[in-house]
């Protein structure tokens, strides 16, 4: 039993290893002055229509969309290569569409929503954005209190939510509300809710760390038809987990790319520079930073496969995803902060993407469930499988 | 028109190499391999080649351990059509793939033979050439361009002196240099339909080839390490030092 790709995934890694050093790499110099001038972190629309013209050449699109639907149908594993090299650069970029909505979809939508929803965002046209976390209910998203009412044929759903990516330009929101008398995660309904829908009103953008922006949104007497019900009524839960647990793998293969970044210029750097007529590649506290950082990236690595795997058999992988998460943003913020280290005051600047990497692995560490939850989850699942 | 691509599995150009500690060889054990860099540059040229319509059918031919399947797998993602691989744990020298191709061009017949000028592990350049005496075939080595016009094939070749163009009647064989193209990379339809293209596996006794090793390696070793440099102060120092230490002026 070998533990690493198969020669036609390790190609596609390959692919995508290329496409970072020589379409995206070009952009970080860029990117890194616009979050050093407090802009907004991201791409142009020219620069990225350029990359999805590419994409599309290369057929780097719709990578875990369905054949039926045009896309590649590859397997979350072949996913997990290709995502550790996109994480090799900060320069924020995915190839369309984002997983985890489409993953939900799939398992939840019904053949009109498909029609509706799904095919467009498979084929990366639309896009999309999900709404979880309350001001009450972040890390504990089955303590949320929206609720949708049936009025007719008709949802209505009044609520607050938070920390939501993307939704000003999403196509569709999809909402969480409770809809039964079901404590914690029963009861729990997911609704599509569209673009321009009364009663949807985003309050305000919030600036995060590392560039990032996330809106909260408050939803007073927002109306939506019973045919944008996503799922069955009160399964809510368990779609989402799905997308949160293929978001949680893929954080584990970003994480493995960021460390593989700050591994490299740690040890390039570890080479060149001497201080006290000394390399700090023969110190050994910088070895031990190496050796650490290399044993656990091959760690990580190993995780995220296994994972992957197990998801791809068709396994509930939800501990394993845990595990992964806390894991591998752990592992990478250490990584990128020894590299930091090492760099000294040219680690500070913000010329270097170490600086970057850190502040996004910082709300890593808290985004798709912080490390304490994950712990407490994976903590509870050994307890109860011991007699 | 035919056009065969001889690929060569080597260890990727990103690796630093590591001289084993017995002096053997180079370590390959863990290390990533790819296709030869100059060899993908004969790839892109021939699938360029047949998408202008001059060329029907690219076979690409690799030889060695079985993991150089993975090499010939990449070429036919890059658009070759079906590959051959002649399967052997035997250290192969320039002269003994030179006859193994000679063999399977005897069963081939291809038109034209696009190859890398050189691999870079041993940096030998010298298969094309071997394999062209062996045939007989006219070779253009080292090209910067090539244009297939009529029964000829016209190369423009990089030389110390500057460049120099051949005209060769085909069958020829063309060696590339760094600057003919620029080698695309293999998109990932093309990745998935690679699965599908055939391989052929062939030993060298099924060629009738002895690929026995004709050169001793005594000894490989690391370059001597650089001895650090100074700095001067001036150039009065500089030219002093030239004259009594380098003793060049």
């Amino acid at each position: 039993m070998m533990f690493e790709l198969s020669e036609e995934h390790r190609m596609l890694k390959d692919l995508v290893a290329k496409f970072v050093d020589r379409e995206l790499m070009p952009l970080e110099p860029a990117v890194l002055a616009r979050e050093a001038q407090g802009q907004k972190v991201g791409l142009t629309d020219e620069e990225e229509a350029r990359l999805h013209a590419r994409c599309k050449e290369l057929g780097l699109w719709g990578l875990d969309v369905p054949a039926e639907l045009g896309g590649a149908n590859l397997p979350v594993v072949a996913l997990m290569g290709m995502n550790e090299e996109l994480g090799r650069t900060p320069v924020p970029f995915y190839f369309p569409p984002d997983s985890p909505n489409l993953h939900m979809l799939m398992a939840a939508a019904n053949p009109e929503q498909r029609r509706l929803y799904l095919d467009p965002y498979a084929r990366g046209e639309a896009k999309s954005a999900i709404a979880i976390s309350e001001p009450g209910a972040g890390g504990d998203p089955a303590a949320m209190i929206t609720r949708a009412v049936k009025d007719g044929g008709d949802w209505v759903i009044n609520g607050r939510k938070i920390w939501i990516s993307r939704v000003p330009y999403a196509d569709f929101t999809i909402v969480m509300a409770r809809t039964g008398e079901g404590k914690r995660h029963e009861g729990i309904t997911a609704f599509i809710v569209e673009k321009g829908t009364p009663g949807f009103h985003i309050e305000r953008e919030i600036p995060m760390l590392g560039g990032q922006r996330t809106y909260e949104v408050l939803l007073e007497d927002c109306r939506v038809p019973e045919a944008q019900m996503l799922g069955r009524l009160g399964q809510g839960f368990a779609p989402m987990q799905l997308r949160l647990t293929i978001r949680r793998l893929q954080m584990g293969a970003w994480c493995t790319g960021m460390a593989v970044r700050a591994l490299d210029m740690l040890c390039s750097h570890a080479r060149q520079r001497s201080t006290f007529g000394v390399r700090l590649a023969d110190r050994q506290a910088v070895q031990w930073w190496i050796a650490e950082a290399a044993t656990k990236i091959h760690a990580c690595r190993l995780m995220v496969l296994d994972a992957a795997a197990k998801q791809d058999a068709g396994q509930d992988v939800r501990t394993e995803a845990s595990m992964v998460k806390v894991f591998a943003t752990e592992m990478a913020q250490d990584v990128i902060d020894h590299a930091m280290q090492a760099y000294g005051a040219m680690g500070m600047t913000k010329e270097l993407p170490l600086q970057l990497m850190m502040q996004k692995v910082r709300t890593m560490r808290v985004y798709e469930g912080p490390s304490e939850v994950h712990r407490m989850v994976i903590a509870r699942r050994v307890l109860d499988s011991r007699r | 028109m035919k056009i065969l691509v001889p690929v060569k599995r080597v260890v990727d150009y990103n690796v630093k190499v590591r001289v084993k500690s017995d002096g053997t060889g180079v370590e390959t054990a863990g290390v990533k391999m790819s296709m030869n860099p100059f060899d993908e540059i004969a790839v892109e040229e021939a699938v360029r080649l047949k998408e202008k319509g001059v060329a029907t059918e690219i076979v690409a031919v690799s030889m060695g351990v079985a993991a150089s399947a993975e090499t010939i797998r990449t070429a036919l993602a890059m658009g070759a059509d079906r590959g051959i691989l002649v399967e052997t744990d035997v250290d192969l020298q320039p002269l003994a793939v030179a006859k193994l191709l000679k063999a399977i061009v005897a069963k081939e017949a291809p038109n034209l033979i696009i190859m890398g000028k050189q691999a870079i592990d041993d940096d030998m350049s010298a298969t094309g050439q071997m394999l062209a005496a062996l045939l007989g075939w006219p070779q253009g080595t080292f090209a910067s361009k090539v244009a297939i016009e009529g029964d000829g094939v016209t190369v423009v070749r990089e030389v110390d002196g500057g460049l120099e163009t051949v005209a060769l009647t085909l069958p020829a064989i063309v060696t590339t240099d760094l600057r003919l193209n620029e080698p695309r990379y293999a998109s990932l339809p093309n990745i998935m339909k690679a699965r599908k293209k055939p391989i052929e596996t062939l030993k060298p006794a099924d060629l009738g080839v002895d690929p026995a090793p004709r050169l001793t390696v005594l000894t490989v070793a690391e370059p001597p390490k650089r001895q650090a440099g100074v700095k001067v102060g001036s150039v009065a120092e500089l030219v002093a030092k030239l004259k009594t230490e380098a003793k060049v002026i």
